[in-house]
C-alpha cells in the first residue's frame, strides 16, 4: 500500500484536496489579517503606577470573535476594564471578555473599556512601541505594537 | 414693524449688562467654602488656608486608577494650557486620593508631576478624608480584591473649583465642553 497522501482519490481530485488542505494551514494566519487594530497606545504614568492601553479593534471577518484579554512581557498583569461613571460616581468594573460581530468594531477609549497594565517588568518610557497580544477564544491571538505616550494625552 | 425692534434691543442690552452665567455649574449657593485637614505629597500637614490666594480645582481619584482620574487630571492641564501664563499660574489643582493605603506621599508626588507643575497630591486618614467628602456630598468606596490584591476605588468624577478666597464656585463635569471650563477658570482666575 502506497503511503502517498491521497493517493487512494481519484487522480482528477487530488489537486483540490491539496488546495483545500492548504487553505486549513493557512487559515491562522488569514484571521490574523481579518482584525484591524489601530491606534494602538499606551498612557503611560511614571514609576510603576498603573498604565492604560487604549486602541480600536474591528471584526473585518465573517466571523464572530471574542477579545478574552491581554499580555505583554513588559508588564507582569494586564486586565480589560471598562469604566463606568454612575451618577457622578466613577467606577471600573472588570470585563471577562468582549464578543465582537462580524463586521463590528470597539473602541477601547478614555472612561470606557481600556486595558490596566500594571506591575512593569522593565523601565518604559515615552515614545516606545510595546508589544502587547491580544488573545481572544478558540486560542487565536494577535500581537500588536502600542506606542507609549504621555499622561497628559487627551 | 419698528415696534418690536426697540424691546429687543433693550433686552439684548440688558442681557449683555447683567452678570455673566458660568457655562459649568454654578454651586456658589449650594457648597461651603474649602476646609480640610490632610496630609501633602510631601508628608506634611497641610490646611486649606495654606492654599488660598490662588483659585484651586479639587479632585477626588487615586493613582491606581489608570483611565478616569489620568484623563480628567489630563483635561485640566489641556484647559490650563490654554490660558496665557499668568492666568495659569493664578490657578491650583487638588487631587485628594481616597486610596491612603497605596498612594503615600511619594507615589503622590510622582504622579502629580506627571501632569505639571501645579497639580499637588494630597491625602489623609479615613477620618480626614470623610469629614471632606462629606462637606462636598462625594462618595468613594472600595471594591473586592482580585487574586493579585488590586481592588477598585469608587470615587466622584467631577471637579470643584473654589475661587482665590476657598469660595465654592464651580463643579465641572466631564460632559462639559472644553471650551465652556476654559472660559468659566480664566473668568474664575481673572476675578481673583
Amino acid at each position: 500500500m502506497s503511503l502517498t497522501p491521497l493517493a487512494s482519490l481519484p487522480r482528477l481530485l487530488r489537486p483540490w484536496c491539496w488546495i483545500f488542505l492548504l487553505l486549513i494551514g493557512t487559515s491562522s494566519a488569514l484571521s490574523a489579517a481579518e482584525l484591524k487594530v489601530n491606534e494602538a497606545r499606551i498612557r503611560l504614568l511614571p514609576g510603576d503606577i498603573p498604565a492604560a492601553g487604549y486602541f480600536t479593534l474591528a471584526n473585518t471577518s465573517e466571523a464572530n470573535i471574542t477579545l478574552i484579554g491581554a499580555n505583554s512581557t513588559a508588564f507582569g498583569d494586564v486586565t480589560m476594564h471598562r469604566s463606568v461613571n454612575q451618577d457622578g460616581v466613577a467606577s471600573m468594573q472588570p470585563v471577562a471578555q468582549l464578543e465582537l460581530a462580524a463586521g463590528e468594531q470597539i473602541e477601547f477609549a478614555p472612561r470606557g473599556y481600556h486595558l490596566m497594565l500594571m506591575k512593569r517588568t522593565r523601565a518604559l518610557a515615552i515614545g516606545d512601541d510595546i508589544e502587547v497580544t491580544l488573545l481572544f477564544a478558540n486560542e487565536r491571538q494577535q500581537s500588536v505594537m502600542f506606542r507609549a505616550v504621555s499622561p497628559t494625552t487627551q | 414693524m419698528t415696534r418690536w425692534i426697540i424691546p429687543v434691543f433693550v433686552s439684548l442690552w440688558l442681557a449683555g449688562c447683567g452678570e455673566q452665567a458660568w457655562q459649568t455649574k454654578d454651586i456658589s449657593e449650594l457648597m461651603p467654602p474649602l476646609a480640610f485637614e490632610l496630609v501633602d505629597e510631601n508628608g506634611n500637614d497641610v490646611n486649606a488656608d495654606q492654599f488660598l490666594g490662588k483659585s484651586t480645582l479639587l479632585f477626588f481619584g487615586f493613582t491606581h486608577c489608570p483611565d478616569v482620574c489620568p484623563t480628567t487630571l489630563a483635561r485640566l492641564n489641556a484647559a490650563t494650557q490654554r490660558m496665557d501664563e499668568a492666568t495659569r499660574d493664578d490657578i491650583q489643582v487638588l487631587l485628594v486620593s481616597v486610596d491612603p493605603r497605596r498612594d503615600d506621599a511619594e507615589t503622590l508626588r510622582t504622579y502629580t508631576a506627571a501632569f505639571g507643575p501645579q497639580f499637588i497630591g494630597l491625602t489623609g486618614d479615613k477620618e480626614a478624608i470623610d469629614e471632606l467628602t462629606h462637606r462636598y456630598r462625594v462618595t468613594y468606596g472600595y471594591g473586592e480584591k482580585d487574586n493579585n490584591g488590586n481592588y477598585d476605588v469608587s470615587h466622584s468624577s467631577a471637579v470643584f473649583a473654589f475661587n482665590d478666597q476657598g469660595e465654592a464656585r464651580l463643579l465641572i463635569r466631564d460632559s462639559d465642553p472644553m471650551d465652556a471650563v476654559v472660559a468659566d477658570l480664566e473668568r474664575l482666575a481673572d476675578d481673583a
